[in-house]
This record gives C-alpha cells, structure tokens and sequence, in this order.
C-alpha cells in the first residue's frame, strides 16, 4: 500500500522536498492503511486530502520552517472536524534538536485546535537546548492549522 | 597532528548508512546549496555598589553565525565574534575571535561526524551560551571560572541521537588539550584554554556528553580528560602528563511556569604542586561547585493569555577555585565564591531578551565582596 501511495504523491511531494515514501508512511502512520489521497491546491499551495471508501478522514499539508541553520520539513495532518490528528517531522537536518521528532513531544499537539494557543512555555513543552527547533516547529504548526481550518471553512478544501 | 591519525583511520572505516535510509536523499529531496546567516548579540549596563564605582556600558558580544549545507549531509557551521565592541592596536580590550568553525558531515541523525573548532560539551552554558537561553546579564560566574566558558578548541568527533525515540543524545570528540602555564588560583583551567589559535597538540583530550531529553526535561553528562604540560621539560613530554579531569552533571526543567536548572563540576588537576612549581601559580588540585536556579514567569499569573515572559528568578552559586591545595600551599579563601544573583528576564519574543539582575558576591575569606547591578539587551536569531 505504501507503494502505491507514494506512486501517487511523488509528482506532488518535490516542492517541499519531503521524500515521498516518508509522506507516504507517514500518511498511513496517522490515518491508516488503505487511505485514499487526491492532492488539492490552493493558491499555490497543495494539500493533501485524505479518504477511505468515500468518508472524509481529514487533510494534510506538508510545509518547512526554518530551524537554527536549516528547514526543518513536517507534516500537520487534521480530521475532518479540524482538530489536530498528528504532527510529523518528515525531515530534520541538524545534528542537534532532532528530539522535535520524538513522539513524546509531538503528541503535545493531538487534539488542538486552530483556538488553542499553541505556544512554547503554554501549552506546549519546551525542549531545553533545542528551543529554537521547539519554537520553529510550533509556530509553523500553528499557522498551518490555522490556514488549514480557514480553508476548509472557506470551502476552498473539502 | 601525529595523535589525529590512528582517529582518522578509525572513522574512515565506520560503514557507510545505507543511502536509502537517510532523510532526504531520495529524488524529489535533492536540494540546492544553502547559506543562512544568524546571529546573536548582547549589550551590558554594569554598575558596581559604592559611590565610587560609576557604571559601565559595553557592547558584551556581537556574533554572526555562518552556515553552508553544500549538500543534505555536508555542512559548515561558523560562529564569528567580537566582543566589547571594538579591538584597538597597543590598547587593552576587545577580542575578536572565531568561536565555532566546524565541518559536519551527517551518516544518519544518529551520527554525524564533525571536523573543527568545536565547543567541548561540558555542563549547560558553554554549548548553549546565547543570552536568549539563561537569566541575569552575565553569565554565571561558575562558566567562567569552573567549567572556562565558552570553551572551544580543534578537533574531530562524532554527534548524533540515539535511534528509537529514546531521548539520548551524545557527543565524544578528541581535541587539543589545555596548556597548563595558563592555569590559575583565581580562574582555575579558563587561561589553559588554546582557542584554535595555533595551538599545540602535544596532549590531545578526550570529551564527551551523553544528554536524556522528555519535553520540558534534559538531564546531561559531561566529561573531559586530557594532558596539559604541552611539552614543557619542566613538567613532562607525555602525552597524558600532568593530567585534568572534569566531570560535570546538569538539568534543566522548564514547565512553562516554572523553570528550574543546576550543574556541578568537579576539575582533578593531579599534578597542581608541580604545574605551581614551574610558573609559581596558586592553582588548586581541585576545582568544584555549582549552582542551583529557579525562575517563575510572572505573567502566567498576571496576564495568563499573554504569549510573552516575564521572569522572576533566583541564582545560587557556589564554588571554589580551591578546593583542594597541593602541599605547601596554603589555600586563599577569598577563591570560596558564593554568589546570589535575582532578578527579572522579559521576553515579547522568545529569542529577544531584556534582562535586569542584582548580584551579592560573597566569599570565605570577606574580603574584595561586592555587589553588582547589570541591565542587558540580548537577542537571537
């Protein structure tokens, strides 16, 4: 399955230099297998639309943000109510701060919404000696979630 | 160079990752070269107690940081400061000096080998030193005078995260070692300190850290050991002679409210009657202490929807330079520091800090105590 996945989101992947089979893992890591995925744009941004046996499971973008030398690329995947099912580091570059991926830190995130403050030292935990990563990270999940939530309010996705 | 060798080899013959397994090396992940530029900064307002001690403003430290991924493994990084705003030919002051310079080449997130002028990872604030990540102006006492930050010398090493989500990380370089004649009752090791300018090898060093990081939790592990009588007759020609151990412990707990952090250290210098003998110093046979911190940002209380920081804090430091004296020499207690530093850090952003601390500074002996008021601006980015 995961095959066929990235079959289909390797044309889409190449602009936010995600390696393809990581998004594709990562997609059904998060919804589960057999997920169906049409990618949508907006603007000039693409998200990915996720669906099993024509039930709406949520969306999904795949954005970098700046870390201390380098992008850090991550994936911030909502249901269909726009609460925040997972977030997912896709890569990481510097040898320090990696810890943004482990799961204990990223599970902070689950069930947020676009209202929740989704700050560092509120309602997310810092990492002492990767705050630059912790709050890299977080402020672009916030503005993803919330342009996500917008756009499906706007039924620009759907 | 010679002691480099037998290293070189060794790294030479750690089997490649398996491509397939790296971040970022399949076809829709290749990437274009990439500069950035960082920094850090910060300026100081000191003012010592008394009437006759008028205050003083300095430009404490400018840094650039320069880094270049020439492709998704091989990267440079580069720390370029000066400090107290200016050198000046024949006049005292100012330093403008190369602080990191280091080429990292990354096999996997769980190792990365790194060639350069590196940091040896020795308690919190020498790896971490920008004036976003610590309350008070100064850094404490304790990182200049126990662990001699910021500590940086030549070498190689290997750094990476442990895999599996365990939260361990690691560090272990071999260096250049530190150079005894600029060791020092006052300041212990901190003058021993080669700072990649042409520095000798004569006594390589070994350093490392092992680090468990949960959300808002890190609890570290360091050590450094290695020669320090650079071929001195008066000492030895050894590689390992008149030998310094430093081990270090540190945490750091941050709950968003509250934030706690302590380190100890301990510094062995075996051989402190000899390296005393040679250079007629007061340096101790033993370094120790530490400091323990808490800190409460106010405006959880004041203004709980406010997305800024305003801490209050305390800092209590102990240590002595001292702690143990080769015979003979008898021990100056003025080096059995105690310093009490509060104060309050704001930060509208997280990397801009404006910070305001008094200082009590204390010692056995009680004499030269004083006290010290400092404002500061310090940024990150």
């Amino acid at each position: 399955m995961a095959c066929v996945l990235a079959a289909a989101l390797i044309a889409t992947a190449a602009a936010q230099s995600a390696p393809p089979d990581k998004l594709a893992k990562s997609i059904e890591r998060i919804y589960g297998p057999g997920t169906r995925v049409d990618t949508l744009h907006v603007d000039t941004s693409t998200v990915y639309r996720l669906s099993r046996g024509g039930a709406l499971l949520g969306f999904a973008q795949v954005r970098n943000v700046k870390g201390k030398d380098q992008p850090i690329t991550y994936l911030v995947a909502i249901d269909s109510a726009d609460a925040l099912r997972d977030v997912d580091i896709l890569v990481y570059r510097e040898p320090h701060g990696g810890e943004v991926a482990y799961e204990p830190w990223r599970k902070q995130f689950r069930g947020k919404k676009s209202d929740a403050p989704l700050q560092v030292g509120k309602d997310i935990k810092n990492i002492s000696g990767a705050t630059i990563s912790s709050n890299s990270v977080t402020r672009g999940v916030r503005q993803t979630l919330a342009d996500l939530t917008a756009w499906h309010a706007a039924g620009k996705i759907r | 160079m010679r002691s480099l060798r037998p290293l070189a080899v060794a790294l030479l013959a750690i089997p490649l990752f398996p491509l397939t397994e790296l971040p970022g090396t399949s076809v829709a992940a290749q990437e274009e070269e990439r500069t950035t530029v960082g920094g850090y900064g910060e300026v100081h307002y000191t003012n010592l107690s008394g009437a006759e001690t008028p205050g003083s403003v300095n430009v404490a430290r400018f840094v650039a940081y320069l880094a270049h991924s020439f492709n998704e493994r091989l990267s440079l990084r580069s720390e370029l400061e000066v400090e107290d705003a200016k050198i000046e030919g024949g006049e005292e002051g100012g330093e403008v000096s190369v602080e990191q310079v280091y080429l990292d080449y990354m096999l996997s997130p769980a190792a990365t080998i790194r060639a350069g002028l590196v940091l040896p990872p020795v308690g919190i604030v020498n790896e971490t030193h920008e004036p976003t990540t610590f309350n008070g102006v100064d850094r404490p006492g304790f990182d200049h005078d126990v662990i001699p930050t910021t500590w940086r010398d030549i070498g190689v090493g290997l750094v990476g995260s442990l895999p599996g989500g365990s939260g361990l990380s690691y560090r272990v370089y071999l260096l250049n070692g530190l150079v005894a004649s600029g060791f020092s009752g006052e300041e212990g090791i901190r003058e021993g300190r080669q700072e990649g300018s042409n520095a000798t090898f004569a006594n390589p060093s070994l350093t490392g850290r092992l680090e468990w990081t949960r959300p808002g939790l890190t609890v570290g592990g360091s050590f450094w050991y290695g020669g320090s009588a650079a071929q001195d007759p008066a000492l030895g020609t050894g590689t390992f002679d008149n030998p310094v151990a430093v081990v270090s412990a540190d945490a750091r707990y941050d709950t968003g409210p509250f934030m706690f952090r302590g380190v100890v250290a301990n510094v062995s210098i075996s051989d402190a009657g000899a390296i005393n003998q040679a250079y007629g110093g007061q340096v101790g046979s033993r370094i120790a202490g530490g400091y323990v911190e808490g800190a409460y940002n106010l405006l959880s209380a004041l203004a709980p929807q406010s997305t800024q920081r305003l801490l209050g804090f305390v800092r209590y430091e102990r240590y002595n330079t001292q702690a143990g004296v080769p015979d003979g020499l008898v021990r100056d207690d003025a080096f059995a520091r105690r310093t009490t530093t509060f104060g309050l850090t704001y930060k509208p952003v997280y990397n801009v800090v404006f910070k305001g601390d008094y200082q009590l500074r204390r010692n056995r002996a009680g004499v030269g105590q004083d006290e010290q008021l400092a404002l500061g601006v310090g940024y990150q980015f």
